[in-house]
């Protein structure tokens, strides 16, 4: 209702002066961030950078040393994982972690469950997630025996599955080939537009990000040292200094 | 919309119906055997009713538990204080009067007892539960202790190291048959359940499962509660089988061979439990035999005592080695061309 710019506004997910530290390594170090519904926020930065931990810090699977991250002015730092994932904030995961020994239609119906559906409804909808994610035809295939590109698949269509918020994807394309890195940028395009869903991007395939996101938030060393439209983040020198270097972008 | 032609999961319970369909044709077969050997498959059944309940838990979960027999031993000594005549209770016994005159029918009883060890498994499980990795298996191992030495020495209530007599025999190869059905329904419904999927999700991954929105430990008691009941089920029903009760019976021996069944025929599948339940059953009563000798041209050959455990233990190894996942693994029994809805 107040969407003033500056203002804080009720209808995103918010963080504020996390902070994190690993045994005297300070791996997140005052990060504030803001994602609004509808839009793609683009996450990089060099290994190490603190990218995964904050997904963590989010998601509940990392507990901040300081900080605050609130989803729709709700505090999310006392609930765990699965509240928040039940609360519409969903992630994926870099090394993809599906119910390997469950069929891609299981994966998915799981994260169908999490809506509060009833069963058959829940496998109606997954078997309609399978198909947007061009897997119709691997529903009964236990995930373990699928190649990888699917199996990166299954692992996006649990996650959209949940009707998610806001949606944490933590490197979607690593490992995959250029024919599905395209395929996931439209995947992911169309989770936006359909769905007003505010989608956090960790990516290291900088022409995806440059292409897909509204925003680019650039980490260094668990800090912020860039953000903006990637128009700016291209000219912005300390960036280029930092990560892109010599990297035609 | 589900497109028709996609072929999808099988339905546990086209599987649970197809096991019941063989198993009434083992009872039927069974049922023109000598006495002694009808006794063995009556026991057999009951052991699928508790291995069936353990697949729920274990099968479901990917955690062991070592503690379950102890939910039979609390199922058995309920219907067994809720069924033996009053009079010879107050001699064997020292129960507070009420108990004391109270004697039901096994039909009455039986259910008394398993919804009694539910109440324990959530009372324990809501505790139990909140642990993680290995602590879960040992702490369920701990629970059959306790309840073992709690047999063995509450003479009031459970006649201590005296055996519990006077139990109503009520279970015969067609309770026993009635039972290992309806276990396997129960196992079936309980797979179907969102519960059931959330379950074998958190067997695959804990982490994926909770970025999933699915509450590990919730699910985790819901599936010790079920499956507690099931296993008190056949504890209920092998206390009516044997007639009488002692602390022994419900401990390491058959917890041993409990597991062995599961693991054998495989914990991630009913058929498997099945086929474990079977085997290990075929087995024993073989080497049993060997054991008890055979005469062979007027001299008896016998085998040294034990050996059916040592077989039991070596089949258990050699499963353990070339098919960690059991004979069925994943495999599950189904009706051919036939998808859910």
């Amino acid at each position: 209702m107040t969407g003033e710019a500056g203002v804080a506004t009720a209808s995103a997910l918010e963080v504020a002066g996390v902070v994190v530290n690993f045994q005297g390594l300070r791996a997140i170090d005052d990060i504030h961030l803001t994602l609004r519904p509808g839009e793609i926020l683009g996450l990089i930065g060099p290994n190490g950078a603190g990218k995964t931990t904050l997904i963590n810090v989010l998601t509940g699977f990392q507990v901040p040393d300081h900080g605050s991250v609130a989803l729709n002015g709700v505090d999310l730092l006392p609930l765990k994982p699965h509240q928040r994932s039940r609360l519409g904030l969903v992630r994926t995961f870099q090394n993809v972690l599906p119910f390997a020994g469950l069929t891609a239609l299981e994966n998915v119906e799981a994260g169908a469950m999490a809506t509060g559906m009833a069963r058959g409804a829940g496998r109606a909808w997954a078997m309609e997630v399978l198909g947007r994610l061009g897997l119709a035809d691997k529903a009964a295939r236990r995930v373990d025996t699928l190649p990888f590109g699917e199996e990166r698949r299954v692992g996006i269509a649990r996650a959209v599955a949940m009707k998610p918020k806001f949606l944490l994807m933590d490197e979607p394309a690593a490992g995959l080939n250029d024919a599905e890195a395209e395929e996931l940028q439209r995947v992911v395009a169309g989770i936006v537009a359909e769905g007003e869903c505010g989608v956090l991007l960790i990516e290291h395939r900088m022409p995806l990000v440059f292409r897909l996101c509204h925003r680019i938030q650039v980490l260094q060393h668990g800090a912020t040292i860039a953000l903006g439209t990637p128009e700016e983040i291209r000219a912005h020198n300390a960036v280029r200094a930092a990560y892109l270097g010599d990297e035609a972008v | 919309m589900a497109e028709p032609s996609t072929p999808v999961a099988h339905n546990p319970l086209h599987t649970a119906l197809l096991l019941a369909l063989i198993l009434l044709v083992v009872a039927a077969i069974a049922g023109f055997f000598p006495p002694a050997l009808q006794r063995t498959v009556t026991q057999a059944m009951i052991m699928l009713v508790v291995v069936t309940g353990l697949y729920t838990f274990c099968g479901n979960s990917g955690v062991f538990s070592f503690g379950h027999i102890a939910f039979m031993a609390i199922g058995g000594y309920t219907s067994a204080i809720l069924t033996i005549l009053p009079g010879k209770k107050e001699v064997a016994l020292d129960l507070p009067v009420w108990l004391e005159q109270i004697q039901l029918p096994v039909s009455v009883a039986g259910p008394v007892a398993v919804l009694f060890a539910g109440l324990v498994a959530l009372l324990v499980g809501l505790v139990f539960m909140r642990l993680r990795g290995i602590a879960l298996p040992m702490a369920t191992f701990a629970m059959l202790v306790i309840v073992y030495v709690v047999a063995l020495n509450w003479q009031a209530v459970t006649g201590g190291r005296q055996a519990l007599v006077g139990l109503p025999r009520t279970t015969g190869l067609w309770t026993g048959f009635g039972f290992a059905a309806l276990g396997l329904f129960v196992a079936a419904l309980y797979d179907r359940t969102r519960h059931g999927l959330a379950l074998r999700c958190s067997r695959e991954s804990e982490v994926a499962a909770a970025a999933t929105g699915i509450d590990l430990e919730r699910e985790r008691l819901i599936a010790f509660v079920v499956s507690a009941m099931i296993v008190a089920a056949g504890g209920v029903l092998f206390a009516h089988f044997l007639g009488t009760m002692t602390a022994n019976t419900f401990y390491l021996d058959l917890t041993f061979v409990t597991l062995t069944m599961l693991v054998v025929g495989g914990m991630r599948s009913l058929t498997g439990a099945c086929a474990g339940v079977a085997l290990v059953s075929v087995v024993s009563e073989v080497f049993r035999s060997i054991e008890r000798g055979f005469s062979l041209g007027g001299t008896t050959i016998a085998a040294p005592p034990g050996l059916q455990e040592i077989v039991l233990a070596l089949i258990l190894l050699v499963i353990l080695l070339l098919r960690p996942h059991g004979l069925a693994g994943d495999w599950e029994l189904t009706l051919p061309g036939r998808s859910q809805r």
